[in-house]
């Protein structure tokens, strides 16, 4: 101890004090337990965590609450579906890419029909686009659902989450009405669309766009509105745009950083060039700015949900498909704006049955790269919210 | 497209590649030694965003490709070069810190390594694992799949 205390007092030959005159009524010099070593704790986190949404494990290097470095551990969830994609034919894959991304699993179907039509020459309907963009809104519209309920409870908030789930279901509903299935759906075949809009279901869509907005905002009324939720927001888990960019994130997240980027309108693809909506855009890239830029988004869902259905052409929803799909030999690489960024999927052919090698550009496998950048120097407690923020999915990082 | 070419940006460094436009897009085919310099120099003309890097087994060797794009132009391009099994590649972390993860993911997918990569640890299998995205590694015979059971 170099520090002098305040008041002197004599000291006995064993270090003890003389019970003198001390200020303020105090019984001892406050001079603090010595020899307390303090030394950096490591943390794991997960992965059976119920804040890591899925199997994901963080090693948290701490420092008391304050985080000093952080790596996610993967591979958790891997069942190799690049491998297995490989000894599957072209119709058979989309049933594995709907186990990649679980949450919303008809945006990278369309990126694989899209990847397979490029390289193929596969002229699409009309009708089959506006299908697939339909489809792909509703879906966004359900995986950012799921997001907000789950980054409200990552914040403590629980009871926003049942309200989400509520609205989520009238949502599923709708797509396993069109699809059959609520989750896997294997609705986006390269060629087209497995079926047409079923009798019935335009009703039930425009019942839910009447309640659509009424229920945003009293979802973001509950969380945005929130003060206590805000102030928490503000100024955590912060990732610049030179950041954001050098990680390679897409999306929402980049977005939140300040740049101004969306495939639906720089590399339009499906319906989207006929389409009118705005891309919101954050400042600073902290949690807050994610959060406002993905409610933000849901309000464009709503937008182009309501325009995809009031303009929904008429025609076959596929064009002539083969029984056994095979690709000229070469490479393609498509990508869509799914939920959390740009899914690209690159395919290798060598003119076979089966593909040569198909990639998958899983955009939150990117996003979840920069958490040891955004954690590092914030509390324990932000940690858990700054990774909520990011909207990660273990189906899609892990394949 | 970028104000300047990315043929020229190699040209201009003196690195030996050679340039096609394919079905994918623009590729530049390099040695795999040049790789780091190659994107330092392009990452100043612009193309400054990681999209992807992944490896593929070509039967003969593993051929690794860099898909970066020039963001402000939306114009991509793949670059890419062979590497013997159990070879080597430069890591470009310190250009892309986006190819951290997808380095370790190629190097112990595919059987080879990323010299100067920070963490050279496995990512998403388990010690032990064989680098099973080489061809060797057969999980469904090709008669298999043209007469699933």
């Amino acid at each position: 101890m170099t520090d002098e205390p305040r008041v002197t007092m004599p000291i006995t030959a064993e270090g003890t004090t003389f019970p003198g005159p001390l200020p303020c009524g105090l019984r001892c010099i406050p001079r603090g337990v010595d020899e307390l070593a303090t030394e950096h704790l490591v943390l794991n986190m997960g992965p059976q965590h119920p804040s890591t949404h899925g199997v994901l494990h963080i090693l948290v290097e701490l420092d008391g609450e304050e985080v000093i470095a952080a790596e996610a551990s993967l591979g958790y969830l891997h069942r190799g579906i690049e491998k297995l994609a490989e000894s599957r034919r072209y119709h058979q894959v989309p049933t594995l890419l709907d186990r990649a991304d679980y949450i919303s699993g008809l945006h990278s179907e369309t990126a694989w029909a899209l990847t397979v039509e490029k390289l193929a020459g596969i002229e699409v309907p009309r009708k089959a686009s506006w299908l697939r963009a339909l489809l792909m809104e509703l879906n966004r519209y359900a995986s950012h659902l799921v997001w907000l309920g789950t980054f409200g409870m990552d914040a403590g908030a629980m009871a926003p989450f049942l309200y989400i789930m509520r609205d989520r279901e009238m949502l599923l509903d709708i797509i396993e009405a069109i699809t059959g299935s609520r989750m896997m759906f294997n609705y986006v075949r390269p060629g087209g669309v497995a079926a047409d809009l079923p009798t019935g279901v335009d009703a039930k869509i425009r019942a839910w766009l009447d309640v659509a907005d009424t229920y945003l905002d009293e979802n973001d009324a509950l969380l945005g509105g929130n003060e206590i939720f805000r102030l928490r927001m503000k100024g955590t888990g912060v990732i610049d745009r030179a950041t954001a960019l050098a990680f390679g994130m897409t999306g929402g997240c980049l977005r939140a950083s300040g740049v101004d980027y969306d495939l639906r309108r720089d590399v339009p693809y499906c319906a989207y060039p006929e389409l009118d909506f705005e891309v919101p855009l954050g400042v600073r890239g902290d949690n807050m700015d994610r959060y406002d830029v993905r409610v933000g988004e849901m309000r464009q869902c709503i937008r182009l949900i309501r325009q995809l259905i009031d303009g929904m052409p008429e025609g076959e929803p596929s064009g002539k498909r083969s029984r056994v799909l095979k690709v000229p030999a070469g490479e393609s690489y498509a990508a869509v704006e799914s939920p959390r960024g740009e899914l690209g999927i690159h395919l290798v052919s060598d003119g076979g049955f089966t593909p040569y090698r198909m990639r998958l550009r899983s955009p939150a496998y990117f996003n979840l790269a920069v958490v040891d950048e955004a954690l590092a120097g914030g509390l324990i407690a932000d940690a858990i919210v700054t990774l909520g923020s990011l909207d990660i999915v273990l189906g899609e990082i892990d394949r | 497209m970028p104000a300047t070419q990315p043929a020229d940006i190699l040209r201009a460094c003196g690195i030996p590649f050679e340039a096609s436009t394919e079905a994918l897009g623009e590729v530049v085919r390099l040695d795999a030694d040049r790789i780091a310099d190659a994107l330092a120099a392009l990452y100043e003309s612009g193309y400054d965003f990681l999209v992807d890097l992944f490896a593929t087994d070509t039967g003969e060797r593993i051929e690794v490709t860099w898909h970066v794009r020039a963001f402000a132009e939306h114009a991509d391009l793949y670059l890419k070069a062979l590497v013997d099994y159990d070879g080597a590649a430069p890591s470009v972390w310190h250009i892309h810190p986006a190819a951290l993860y997808p380095e370790r993911e190629a190097a112990e997918l595919l059987g080879m390594t990323f010299t100067g990569h920070p963490n050279p640890k496995r990512l998403l299998t388990s010690d032990g694992a064989e680098p099973f995205l080489r061809k060797s590694v057969l999980i469904r015979t090709a008669e298999e799949v043209r007469r699933p059971s």
